[in-house]
């Protein structure tokens, strides 16, 4: 919304008054429908219509000030009967002043690179469980992916590419000055009460936060009450969704028997489709299913799915007189998932409360309750539609008694649910000493929890098979405590130049306990997990955790304004960590920028085109301590050993890190201490411009980057003798370069139709430059190149050994690494010619290329196939209001990215279209059960996508009755189509650009509903 | 009055933080370290059971018989089991070329290295300690005895391998150098032997080590000494004791066991019946020196084994019996085939070989007796825990391996002293139903003789690999290596993984 109202109750008339009215027009003529005229000095006052006319009694003598948002206010003596108000428009709103770190600036006086988006343009958007899910593509230099769309999914998100391998890749949250953590998906924080964001991306302005800074930092503030009577607002939003496209399940299952049967008789296997039993399953053969003889046919999506329905409301009342402030809210979230009994609830409660104890001592606490309830489940809704749900007793159907994927028996037997509450609270006092001196002292207080029951029934889960029933509960919570005090000074000269420092001090204490408590081997399972003890008491698993860290902070800031024309920031920050090792345990984060206002240049003054034309750079460091705790110690292991008939502790050296192999079964073993761990630093050059132009109708806001991380924290191996198989080091560097472009474009602009563009363009280059001496690396060399990597990342379904992804040298993060393929093979003699061998070399295989030409296709010639990273990112905002209608369309598009496609030879549209002798196609191989295909370039896809991301369309009832003063109707339509040629589901995927199927991305189609009071 | 103000701000910041700042040093919270452990008779007990659990892993466990049984030829390996187990299939097969990243090697070095690193650890920690006298001796007894028999499990198969000292506690520790010669390797595990033979008791404990392992373990070290060197194996050929004087203290180590055995001394001897050797409810019976504790109420494989399943054959995944002995049916799980039986190998024994008739079958029956099917090979009844069907255990049971069986030490006293062995080998046979040895046997033969005796005893326990070596037969025994091609020289040992000679610049100081 463009305008804010605000009604003024008018008061009975009292002696020597007059009746004064007049009208409220801008610099055009046209008139401004909502000003706000104000008795000064007092409560009283009423606002313009719709013509822009008002009329007000006062006494005589008063002066009146007429105000509206966007527009500088103005105020009259009261001498006649007719006053006429001419606003001009606000030409600087590079005044607005935007909250960095600890402490405040005019836009206008940014010397980093600070991105602003004031969520009140989103206020029609369908709210996720997380308000980043609506940031996606919105501000240059930060990336959202939205992987997830199960209830309660929250997004990840990042800022100027990935800069670190093992430790945190997420940007700092902080929230009205309280640091809730790296990556913090705010699920606590209702998402209307929230007024803005603001983006720390350069090293000037995170470096401020240290050793967290590295990664960006968003600083979040919430509402606050604006003076006047108490304003309440209620709104309501329901999202139904549908998927986008069908699922892509086999629909015609003698097509699938036949193909599956094909797909073993090319493997020489007994086909299983012939009406016969396997395994003890019985098989019905083509011709059955065909005929009809064979009775079973189910839609398992039918079974297990529904249409999802999401539910939020709110109520929000604030208000604020001269000494107090107060600001509730109440929020509730229902988020009815796609699988049947997969549900998310959440209520958040919120009270916020500023006492303004004298004129220049304030104290206001903020507190947030949030409690959710999470039911999990889903299932495979791709499992064999020949099979029915229920057995002939009425049972579950069981394909054999190890089939443990029957969904809807899972759906129904298994319990898996968790509920949260978390509490955040702050506690802060203001405290102006002396003119241009302020003294602000905080204390933050979070605290989580999170209790997960589940239960594995002693049929249909392997595990509660195996075990015979397998309960568990398990609890964890944290806390994390922030005392935080700074000194800020100003002072101003000339009214053009300007000193301000600031001095601060900060201790940072988080912890986090956990425990869990498994029972098995259950007589009676009629009370799942609810008496642990009724398992068998020689089997119960007992486990617990507990990790603390702390972070103490010395920091300080220089901000100096020669002028109003040269601005310099210098900052400087040192953190001791308790997760450093000894010998590091203190580091220190300096930065420095300067920025030229040119348009304030008195060569410039004549130049009356341009608003703002101003000239950025910075350079800093900033630090990543996103290690676990205790990485720099030693550490012990635990285990069991059965002596003298009985399970006894066992402690010595060396605890298991991590494990690999086939099912996990080898071992990682570490505790060795490095007392030499520390941060991953990053050096940070910033240059960008600013320029606003015409009326400050056209903004423009340009930053070139380039963040050079080292140390990265990684692990290298130790020597097989020394028992120990690796150990933290910081080692490894990497580079993200890159630039950003914000236009923002007011086309038209009066006041009954009005029309805005903003586009955000952005490109990050990243590049992995060392990654530590290859033989303690444990890197790889790569024989035709010479380049050093690893692997990275998650096995794939379809090729259990090994990963696509790797690190490399002089490449990208996560680049595939595998074959490249050249079509099919069309005859055996072609196959054998290629350097292919055995079953690879025959007709309807891939063909795989030799790319070293040494006659033999093998390990050797794998080369770079794909690159998940995107070239550029771009997204499109076009706001139209014409009169009390307002809409909204954001496209929001990933250009040159590619995709793994992991599903590309068990695909139901597409295996029909197989290479068989009759169709010798260079597309698609033939069917072979036991192929087990290489990572090749065949299942690389180009992940670029245009989505039309939202489309709403609002409209404003103002002055509804003296009781409502505004109702916004809205309907939005959220994902309405994305034009791609991947032809999985949806091409946004994780960093890894591995594609994992699931189910069709969502078109969400909200209304809401919002009423001010 | 201003500048005041802002100092004593700025004071009461510096104050309150160096108030909290003093200290960020981190403690172990939940989790032990050398900073919160050894400190009492129950920390030291838990660390002793800590090392002899290094073993109980799957990378050792079912390494010895990766190495021990497939590698020789009494079993082969399923096809496959390179995805589970990767470099399995090269020591089957004797594919030698790669063997230096061996992960199934590479994952057994790890692993004798782990449990070396713990004993270190009760070594030093308990030492210097005011524990009780007793208590002392016996866990120093059972710390030198876990490092000894890591460090000759390394030397059996790598030949010369880096010594480990000292307890591992910073990266100064990580690059121990290699055994210069095999004299030295052979002084620090006989010095180590000595004093866990010294220091502890003819005790018999499942899971843990006594005198009478101790002196075993030494008569095995000698003997392995004294016939690598008189077979002219690499690194053995220049040891400094003859090969006589060598296999006089193996005779004289194993003599030992035997008489404080045969006196009563110590609860050890030759166990009446075959089928009570490995009934898996007497892992404590007479016949066991030292024996890997394991349990089928373990959480975790290590904890529990699989090692019977590696042998079983997989029946459709249908649980059957065994006949061990007439009419004597045992329950036994069903299993993976991971190590089936070389028919030849089969054909060696004597026919009327209890060894073969009651330890090995073909035939797989009902709870009736009645044949279900036959097996494609020759199982063998050594790894069998009825429970685990009984009982419903899954995959988890309790059969151990055998790590040093009284009968070994028996043969191992017989093959030292070449000839007149008080009678040893005959009532070995004759437990096995067999008539003695032929009478006039010359020293070689005699000795050779022994050797087969030890195949067919201690078949599918993890030993054949390493009498084959000493005696320099691999290539001429094992099929698979002959096809291979390789010479005796490749066969007798392993080489030292890559990543130990890349990662460890202290190995050739």
């Amino acid at each position: 919304m463009l305008t804010l109202f605000l009604v003024w109750m008018s008061i009975g008339a009292s002696a020597q008054v007059l009746t004064v009215s007049g009208t409220v027009k801008d610099t055009q003529g046209e008139a401004i429908p909502g000003a706000a005229i104000i008795i000064t000095g007092s409560t009283k006052g009423t606002a313009a219509d719709a013509d822009g006319k008002f009329s007000i009694e006062v006494n005589k003598g008063a002066n009146l000030t007429c105000s509206c948002f966007g527009y500088v206010s103005e105020n009259k003596a009261v001498s006649s009967r007719q006053i006429d108000f001419i606003l001009k428009q606000d030409e600087n709103l590079l005044e607005e002043v935007l909250v960095v770190g600890y402490g405040q600036v005019k836009k206008g006086d940014l010397t980093g690179s600070v991105a602003n988006l004031k969520m009140e343009k989103l206020a029609t958007m369908p709210t996720g469980n997380s308000l980043f899910t609506n940031l996606q593509g919105r501000v240059a230099g930060l990336q959202v992916v939205n992987s997830g769309q199960g209830p309660g999914a929250t997004p990840s998100f990042y800022i100027r590419g990935i800069s670190s391998i093992s430790g945190t890749k997420s940007p700092l949250v902080v929230v009205d000055g309280f640091p809730l953590g790296e990556g913090s998906d705010l699920k606590q924080i209702i998402a209307s009460e929230i007024a803005d964001v603001v983006v720390l991306k350069d090293a000037s302005s995170t470096s401020i936060y240290g050793s967290r800074g590295a990664n960006g930092v968003i600083l979040i503030t919430t509402k606050k009450a604006q003076e006047g009577k108490a304003n309440i607002t209620f709104s309501h939003q329901t999202t139904i969704s549908q998927f986008t496209q069908k699922l892509n399940v086999w629909r015609d299952p003698a097509l699938m028997a036949q193909l599956d049967n094909e797909s073993r008789i090319n493997a020489g296997q007994k086909p299983l489709y012939v009406g016969d039993y396997d395994n003890g399953t019985y098989y019905p053969s083509v011709a059955e299913i065909q005929s009809g003889a064979w009775p079973y046919r189910t839609d398992w999506a039918d079974e297990i799915m529904r249409t999802p329905v999401v539910n939020n409301t709110t109520l929000a009342i604030n208000g604020r007189d001269k000494k107090l402030s107060y600001n509730l809210a109440l929020s509730y979230y229902d988020d009815n998932g796609v699988y049947k009994t997969d549900d998310y609830e959440k209520i958040i409660g919120k009270l916020d409360v500023e006492y303004r104890m004298f004129p220049n001592l304030s104290l206001r606490t903020s507190n947030t309750i949030s409690k959710d309830w999470r039911n999990n489940f889903s299932g495979d809704v791709g499992r064999n539609p020949l099979w029915p749900v229920y057995d002939e007793n009425g049972d579950y159907w069981q394909a054999s008694e190890t089939d443990y994927s029957n969904p809807v028996a899972l759906m129904n037997t298994v319990k898996n649910k968790s509920q949260g509450l978390d509490l955040i609270s702050s506690w802060m006092a203001t405290w102006e000493i002396i003119p241009g001196l302020e003294w602000v002292g905080q204390l933050n207080y979070k605290y989580g929890t999170t209790v997960s029951d589940s239960y594995n029934p002693k049929k249909y889960t392997e595990d509660g098979v195996f075990n015979n029933g397998h309960a568990n509960i398990s609890n964890w919570f944290n806390q994390n405590i922030v005392p935080e005090t700074y000194l800020t000074y100003t002072k101003l000269w000339n009214n053009n130049s300007q000193l301000s420092t600031m001095v601060g001090y900060s201790y940072n204490y988080y912890m986090e306990r956990s425990s869990s408590l498994d029972a098995y081997n259950f007589v009676n399972e009629a009370l799942t997990n609810e008496n642990m003890a009724a398992g068998d008491p020689e089997k119960n698993g007992l486990s617990n955790g507990y990790s603390a860290s702390e972070l103490v902070s010395y920091y300080g800031k220089l901000n100096f304004s020669l002028w109003d024309r040269y601005l310099f920031t210098a900052t400087f920050r040192s953190d001791g960590s308790s997760k450093f090792g000894k010998n590091n345990q203190w580091a220190y984060f300096p930065s420095g920028a300067f920025a030229w206002k040119l348009h304030n240049e008195p060569f410039m003054k004549n130049v009356e085109f341009i608003d703002e034309a101003k000239i950025r750079a910075s350079y800093g460091i900033s630090g990543n301590q996103g290690i676990s705790a205790y990485q720099s110690l030693s550490r012990y292991g635990m285990e069991e050993y059965y002596d003298d008939g009985a399970w006894h502790t066992a402690i010595g050296p060396g605890y298991v890190t991590g494990t690999y192999g086939s099912d996990g079964r080898f071992k990682y073993w570490g505790g060795i201490p490095n007392r030499d761990l520390k941060w991953e630093t990053t050096r940070q050059l910033n240059l960008g411009f600013d320029l606003s132009v015409l009326d400050n109708r056209l903004r423009l806001v340009f930053d070139w980057y380039s963040k050079h991380t080292y140390d990265l924290l990684r692990q290298r191996y130790l020597p097989l003798s020394s028992g120990y198989d690796k150990m933290w080091v910081n080692d490894g560097e990497v580079i993200n370069r890159g630039f950003e472009v914000t236009i923002d474009a007011d086309v038209v602009r009066t006041q009954d139709f009005s029309f805005n563009v903003t586009a955000v363009f952005g490109q990050n280059k990243n590049k992995v430059t060392n990654l530590g001496n290859v033989v303690s690396s444990g890197l790889t060399v790569d024989p035709n190149t010479g380049m050093e990597y690893e692997f990275t990342g998650s096995a794939l379904t379809y090729q259990p050994v090994g990963t696509a992804n790797i690190m490399a040298v002089g490449q990208p993060m996560n680049v595939f690494y595998g074959y490249k393929t050249d079509g099919i093979i069309q005859t055996d003699a072609e196959g054998i010619e290629a350097g292919l061998t055995g079953d690879l070399a025959k007709a309807g295989e891939f063909k795989y290329v030799d790319i070293n030409n040494d006659g033999v296709v093998d390990s050797n010639d794998r080369t770079i196939i794909g690159d998940p990273n995107p070239d550029f990112t771009a997204s499109l905002n076009l706001g139209f209001r014409y009169r009390n209608f307002d809409l909204t369309v954001f496209v929001n598009g990933v250009f040159g990215n590619d995709v793994l496609y992991q599903y590309g030879l068990t695909n139901p549209a597409t295996m029909p279209l197989r290479w068989t002798v009759d169709n010798p196609t260079n597309s698609y191989p033939s069917l072979r059960n036991n192929r087990q295909p290489y990572v090749s370039d065949w299942f690389i896809r180009d992940g670029s996508f245009v989505r039309i991301q939202d489309v709403s369309l609002g409209y404003n009832f103002t002055k509804v009755c003296k009781a409502i003063s505004n109702i916004c109707l809205y309907a939005t339509i959220n994902n309405l189509y994305t034009f791609t040629s991947f032809e999985g589901y949806d091409p946004e995927v994780g960093l890894d650009g591995i594609y994992w199927g699931g189910y069709p991305r969502f078109r969400k189609f909200s209304i809401g509903l919002n009423i001010t009071f | 009055m201003k500048m005041k103000i802002v100092k004593t701000l700025i004071g009461s910041i510096a104050a309150l933080g160096a108030m909290v700042s003093c200290d960020l040093s981190e403690y172990p919270y939940g989790f032990y370290s050398d900073e919160n452990f050894y400190n009492t008779p129950e920390d030291a007990e838990s660390a002793i059971m800590y090392a002899y659990n290094a073993l109980t892993n799957l990378e050792y466990s079912r390494g010895i018989f990766y190495i021990g049984e497939a590698a020789s030829e009494t079993v082969a390996l399923k096809s496959g089991e390179d995805a589970n187990n990767p470099g399995a299939q090269a020591l089957d097969e004797w594919n030698i070329t790669d063997n230096a990243n061996n992960q199934t090697l590479q994952v057994y070095f790890k692993y004798c290295y782990v449990a070396i690193n713990r004993a270190n650890a009760v070594i030093k920690n308990v030492e210097g300690s005011n524990l009780d006298e007793a208590l002392k001796t016996r866990l120093l007894g059972e710390a030198y005895f876990l490092r000894a028999y890591s460090h000759f499990s390394l030397v059996k198969v790598f030949g010369l391998v880096p010594l480990q000292r000292e307890m591992v506690e910073t990266v100064a520790n990580t690059s121990p150098s290699m055994a210069k010669t095999m004299d030295e390797a052979y002084e620090m595990m006989i010095g180590d032997l000595e004093i866990a033979e010294a220091n502890l008791q003819y005790t018999n404990k499942v899971g843990r080590a006594n005198k009478a392992a101790a002196q075993g373990m030494l008569a095995k070290l000698y003997l392995t000494a004294a016939s690598s060197k008189e077979s002219g194996v690499r690194y053995y050929s220049n040891m400094s004791m003859s090969v006589e004087e060598m296999y006089a203290e193996a005779a004289s180590w194993a003599k030992k066991v035997l008489d404080a055995s045969t006196s009563g001394e110590a609860p050890f001897g030759l166990a009446p019946t075959l089928a009570e050797i490995y009934d898996v409810d007497k892992p404590d019976g007479c016949e066991h020196l030292f024996i890997m504790s394991m349990d089928r109420s373990g959480q975790n494989e290590g904890n529990y084994s699989k090692i019977g399943m590696l042998f079983m054959p997989y029946n459709n995944g249908s649980n059957f019996y065994v006949e061990m002995g007439a009419g004597n049916l045992v329950a036994s799980h069903y299993g993976y085939e991971v190590f089936p039986t070389n028919r030849a190998f089969y054909e060696t024994f004597d026919p009327a070989d209890k060894r073969k008739t009651e330890l090995m079958g073909e035939t797989m029956y009902n709870a009736d007796g009645n044949a279900l099917g036959t097996s494609a090979y020759p199982y063998t009844n050594k790894y069998i825990d009825p429970h685990q069907v009984s009982e419903s255990t899954g995959d988890k049971s309790s059969v151990k391996p055998y790590l040093l069986r009284f009968s070994d030490v028996a043969l191992i006293y017989a093959e030292a002293m070449g000839s007149d062995d008080g009678g040893w080998v005959a009532r070995i046979r004759a437990r096995a139903g067999l008539e003695p040895l032929a009478a006039g046997l010359s020293k070689e033969e005699f000795r050779n003789a022994v050797v087969q005796e030890r195949a067919w005893e201690l078949a599918f326990e993890g030993n054949r690999l390493y009498d084959l070596r000493r005696k320099a037969m691999v290539t001429k025994t094992d099929p698979n290596a002959q096809a291979a091609g390789i010479s005796e020289a490749d066969a007798a040992f392993y080489p030292i993984p890559q990543r130990e000679i890349d990662l460890n610049p202290g190995l050739y100081n």
